[in-house]
């Protein structure tokens, strides 16, 4: 019994955690397709609200430019996952993350992470 | 008489049983036999030959991986030099990173060639460097015998010979490169590639203009993408398959056996580390774990710390990622016996010359050489030429 109602908490704990994280997406943000980016943030531009990030695989170099609605969620993996930060935070050369969709109108932003900062120091790879 | 023939057969035997040195292009010795089957057919792949039906174009600089790593077999150098271009803004306006490598704008590889389709659509022979480029550097093609135990090589080593801050006042700081996603870079004259497979991929894209599922979509013409009916291979034009099978090759080539040292060379080798070269330069590095077993826990005497240095203002030409203009990754000297032209242009050709352009964190170790009595000087030199 006990053992049961340990597992119904922790069911119902994970499915709280899990509706958390994954907010039900408004119907103005894209569904499909949709993609993910890691690289550097090249250039933010507040009043556009765009955000250039830098990525590619070798010497094979990409820049992608997302739209970021006021809405999108932004968070930094060092304040912690559930912290919120605004766009105008975001300075260039962080390392983010970004879920992103297409729209006829360019590439649109649904879930920034900030996950650390391109620095020559020791630190092993954020 | 028998006693002099048992000594003859006894000597015989101990000179079969010692390993040959590798010839360049050669494998690393302990493959498995399935190592071995991938090693030789990725070096199928690395030097096939692709045309704009295949995948080629429509910018690239090679048709194949072989055109340019050519000499004196595959993986070696060539005589091909390269374009890359960036902009540097030391003073950064609101909101940019201080080095932009001109990625939006189809950089930073500038390829110098285009199809005759791309030809007859723009009418240009070379991908236009952009204005707002602030450098363009020339790039001469490196040998890659070896490269396998470099990447091999923990980041945690690489890490541990840092002084990105010159904390021991040595004058000598050596900082990390990163690549974009944050991944320590190694790869590269400018250390911006975190591993061989990557480096690979990006070079299929950047080089031969030839898409693989890694990287999915055709380099732009400096910004613009490539015109409707220019390339008329379906992306991806090689398989991750093919893809990797070259990055078998390339992980598995054995380093260029350095050339036996002389007495003189021997002798260098003492001047080598006295007057500060291994500092950057440094002689051996160790290979972490891996499931490759002639890569595992290997020494390999790479003559470099993968690290960024500032070189000087003389050499100095593109950022890349964290690197300045000016500052460039410690040179491997393994093979340099192989090479007749050197530092990242080409602009000296004797081993002499390219001591004596070191600048920067280097000036001090170039300085105590150009003032080394001849004899050392030319016993530092029997060394590096037989590297």
């Amino acid at each position: 019994m006990h053992r049961l109602t340990a597992l119904s908490l922790a069911v119902c704990f994970a499915a709280f955690a899990l509706a958390a994280q994954h907010p039900s997406a408004p119907p103005s943000r894209p569904t499909a397709p949709h993609d993910s980016v890691r690289g550097a943030v090249s250039a933010v531009d507040v009043q556009a609200r765009t955000l250039d990030v830098t990525t590619g695989v070798g010497f094979a170099i990409r820049v992608v430019r997302l739209q970021v609605p006021a809405d999108v969620p932004i968070t930094d993996r060092g304040r912690g996952q559930r912290e919120s930060m605004r766009l105008v935070e975001l300075k260039a050369g962080d390392i983010v993350r970004a879920a992103f969709g297409s729209r006829p109108t360019g590439l649109v932003a649904y879930a920034i992470e900030r996950v650390g900062r391109m620095a020559t120091g020791v630190d092993s790879t954020p | 008489m028998n006693r002099r023939r048992c000594f003859a057969l006894v000597a015989l035997c101990v000179v079969a049983a010692c390993p040959r040195p590798p010839k360049p292009g050669d494998p690393l010795r302990g493959l498995s036999r399935d190592e071995r089957e991938r090693f030789d057919n990725g070096r199928a792949v690395f030097d096939s030959v692709f045309t704009p039906e295949t995948g080629l174009g429509p910018l690239f600089n090679a048709n194949g991986c072989a055109e340019c790593h050519e000499d004196p077999v595959s993986g070696g150098t060539g005589d091909e030099v390269e374009r890359h271009a960036t902009a540097f803004h030391a003073v950064v306006p609101g909101g940019v990173r201080m080095c932009d490598e001109l990625g939006a704008l189809g950089g930073f590889v500038y390829q110098n060639h285009v199809t005759p389709a791309l030809q007859a659509a723009l009418g240009i022979d070379s991908e236009p460097v952009p204005a707002a480029a602030t450098a363009v550097g020339r790039r001469t093609i490196p040998e890659i015998f070896g490269f396998g135990l470099l990447d091999a090589v923990p980041d945690s080593e690489i890490l541990a010979y840092a002084d990105p801050d010159d904390s021991d006042h040595d004058g000598i700081s050596g900082r990390p490169n990163r690549f974009f996603d944050g991944r320590l870079g190694r790869f590269g004259r400018k250390a911006l590639v975190p591993d061989l497979r990557d480096f690979n991929d990006g070079a299929f894209s950047a080089e031969q203009g030839v898409t693989t599922p890694a990287v999915p979509t055709e380099e732009t013409v400096a910004g613009m993408p490539v015109p409707a009916g220019t390339d008329p291979a379906a992306d991806p034009e090689l398989s991750d398959a093919k893809a990797e099978l070259a990055t078998a090759f390339v992980r598995l080539l054995a380093p260029p056996a350095p050339l036996k040292l002389s007495r003189e060379a021997q002798q260098g080798r003492d001047v080598f580390s006295r007057i500060g070269c291994a500092r950057c330069h440094r002689p051996t590095l160790t290979t972490g774990d891996n499931p490759i077993a002639a890569l595992r826990h290997k020494q390999v005497d790479a003559y470099t710390d993968l690290l960024l240095h500032d070189m000087g203002p003389d050499l100095g030409d593109i950022c890349l990622a964290l690197a300045t203009p000016t500052e460039f990754r410690t040179e491997p000297l393994m093979g340099l016996h192989l090479k007749t032209k050197f530092l990242h242009d080409g602009r000296a050709t004797t081993v002499e010359q390219a001591v004596e352009l070191h600048g920067g964190e280097a000036a001090k170790a170039r300085d105590v050489f150009s003032a080394l009595a001849p004899g050392e000087r030319a016993a530092l030199v029997a060394f590096l030429k037989a590297l």
